[in-house]
């Protein structure tokens, strides 16, 4: 059991039963009101968002996980394939758990991955990661408004809008989060 | 951090020159007290007077002006507003919140909280340019709490008057109710901070009028409500008005009851538990009808500016401390 108040970001939580991992917190203080706490939880098995305001004091039934890096391997199109390094046990988790995830996973790279016994509940993506530009559209000529942007496509097949003067083959590095490019990054 | 602090500069001439067109008189009391209004949902900053010879005395850091602004009306000095600095312990620290903070606080003698929205509207035509966003501009958009508790979440209050029966209300919602007993204010907050106010309308600043009787403050009751709006502008919070109630007796009775459970709700934790005056209610034998409004500051200059947080308007914000793990 832990107080409402102490949920972050990435607490596993059990609600009626069912897992549900912290995506994000927030106190708020209604005028003349007691302390509450704004979260945002996730399913990782059906993958359902579920918003919840408690008191800060309210008790929570918390649950124990583990970290375990585990080796992306490729998706089906259905479930991602993952093998855990420790034991070399290979896993496979719907995709539709983790939305997007596919185009932010790179094959064979490992994840710290957050285990609930068997289950997988959430799988760490670093903040900023470097990809690699599989595709870019060319710049159109002429258009030299000032920060003018274009689209290019990562090895991943995740679409960032980019500077028109990155090109195919460069380097980009990505905030993952709002999937947004931060700079492009020199070998 | 230079053009924040311009733009405060301006801002601060901008409401001194609305409020002394009106004729209203700017005071200045203290941030350090003897004691407060008790008021067992805010947190507060305790300190201490000391001097080898003399008596010492704890003093606490006011979480409003309200104590000495309404000694000041009491006195006759008629319609006063302040901007000054206030503090709030506990509360979250980043995007809407700082420990330390700018309250303007504006008190009109002789008018009511609906007086107030008028008033405000005029000070928010003063403040917000003719091309500025909408969201911002006056007239404010107009809702009852029972409304948009309606609205939003389909709860009557009036017909949820007993926490039992509102509990029922949000369980039906799926909302999570211990089952420990609880407060209907608590209970009223669930529903309210989960279903209602992350959907207040937000084309235009928003007054949320008439607050359930059941959240005790010293707003002057009206049958299940109370006299008292808060603002929102950009689903921010930014005001809170009562028409102050100025009945000796009720306020007595308000500062009895909240001290009490202040007191019982902060015994086992090590929260500062500050003074409050016993006598403080004696002042509203001659206390003329009034309507007080107070105002974030910052958060009002957060907006102006279209900025989403408040470090890029305090100059020194409270998580520039925490992260230089000073």
């Amino acid at each position: 059991m832990i107080k409402a108040g102490q949920i972050d970001k990435g607490t596993a939580l059990l609600i009626k039963g069912q897992p549900f991992i912290c995506v994000d917190r927030e106190f708020v203080s209604p005028g003349k009101g007691s302390a509450f706490v704004r979260l945002k939880l996730k399913s990782p098995s059906t993958g359902q968002s579920l918003s919840e305001t408690m008191k800060t004091q309210d008790n929570v039934d918390d649950i124990m996980v583990q970290d375990r890096d585990s080796q992306y391997l490729y998706n089906d199109g259905e479930n991602f394939h993952f093998m855990l390094t420790d034991t070399f046990d290979q896993i496979e988790v719907p995709m539709a758990t983790f939305p997007d995830y596919e185009f932010l996973m790179k094959d064979g790279e490992t994840y710290r991955c957050t285990f609930w016994e068997s289950q997988l509940l959430e799988i760490q993506i670093p903040p900023k990661v470097v990809y690699f530009v599989a595709e870019a559209e060319e710049a159109v000529k002429g258009d030299t408004v000032q920060g003018a942007t274009k689209y290019v496509t990562t090895e991943t097949g995740l679409k960032v809008r980019v500077p028109i003067f990155i090109k195919q083959g460069e380097k980009i590095r990505v905030n993952t989060e709002t999937k947004e490019y931060l700079e492009r990054v020199n070998n | 951090m230079k053009t924040a602090a311009m733009f405060r500069s301006q801002l601060n001439r901008t409401i001194r020159s609305f409020f002394d067109q009106k004729g209203y008189l700017e005071v200045e009391t203290p941030s350090l007290s003897p004691d407060l209004i008790p008021e067992p949902t805010i947190e507060n900053f305790g300190t201490r007077f000391e001097n080898e010879f003399l008596d010492s005395r704890e003093l606490y850091l006011i979480p409003s002006p309200e104590i000495y602004m309404k000694k000041l009306i009491a006195q006759g000095f008629g319609s006063i507003y302040q901007i000054g600095h206030c503090f709030r312990n506990s509360e979250q620290i980043g995007r809407h919140h700082n420990p330390e903070f700018s309250m303007l606080e504006y008190y009109s003698v002789g008018m009511d909280e609906q007086d107030s929205v008028a008033l405000t509207e005029e000070l928010f035509a003063s403040l917000v340019p003719k091309d500025g966003p909408d969201h911002l501009k006056p007239p404010f958009d107009r809702l009852t709490v029972t409304e948009a508790m309606w609205q939003f979440a389909k709860v009557d209050l009036d017909k949820h008057q007993s926490q039992r029966s509102l509990a029922q209300e949000a369980r039906r919602l799926n909302l999570q109710v211990p089952d420990e007993p609880e407060s209907w204010e608590d209970t009223f907050n669930r529903i309210f901070l989960t279903l209602v106010e992350p959907n207040l309308p937000q084309k235009k600043p928003l007054v949320l009028d008439r607050y359930p009787a059941q959240i005790d403050c010293l707003a002057k009751r009206d049958g299940n409500y109370r006299k008292r709006w808060e603002m929102y502008a950009g689903g921010v919070e930014i005001a809170n008005c009562y028409d102050e109630e100025r009945d000796p007796e009720k306020v007595r009775s308000y500062y009895r009851k909240q001290y009490a459970s202040l007191v019982q709700e902060r015994a086992n934790k090590e929260s500062v538990i500050p003074d409050a005056d016993p006598d403080f209610a004696d002042i509203f034998t001659t206390f003329p009808q009034c309507s007080g409004v107070a105002m974030g500051l910052d958060r009002l200059q957060m907006l102006l500016m279209g900025e989403s947080s408040l470090e890029g308007v305090i100059l020194f914000p409270f998580s520039g401390t925490l992260v230089s793990g000073k």
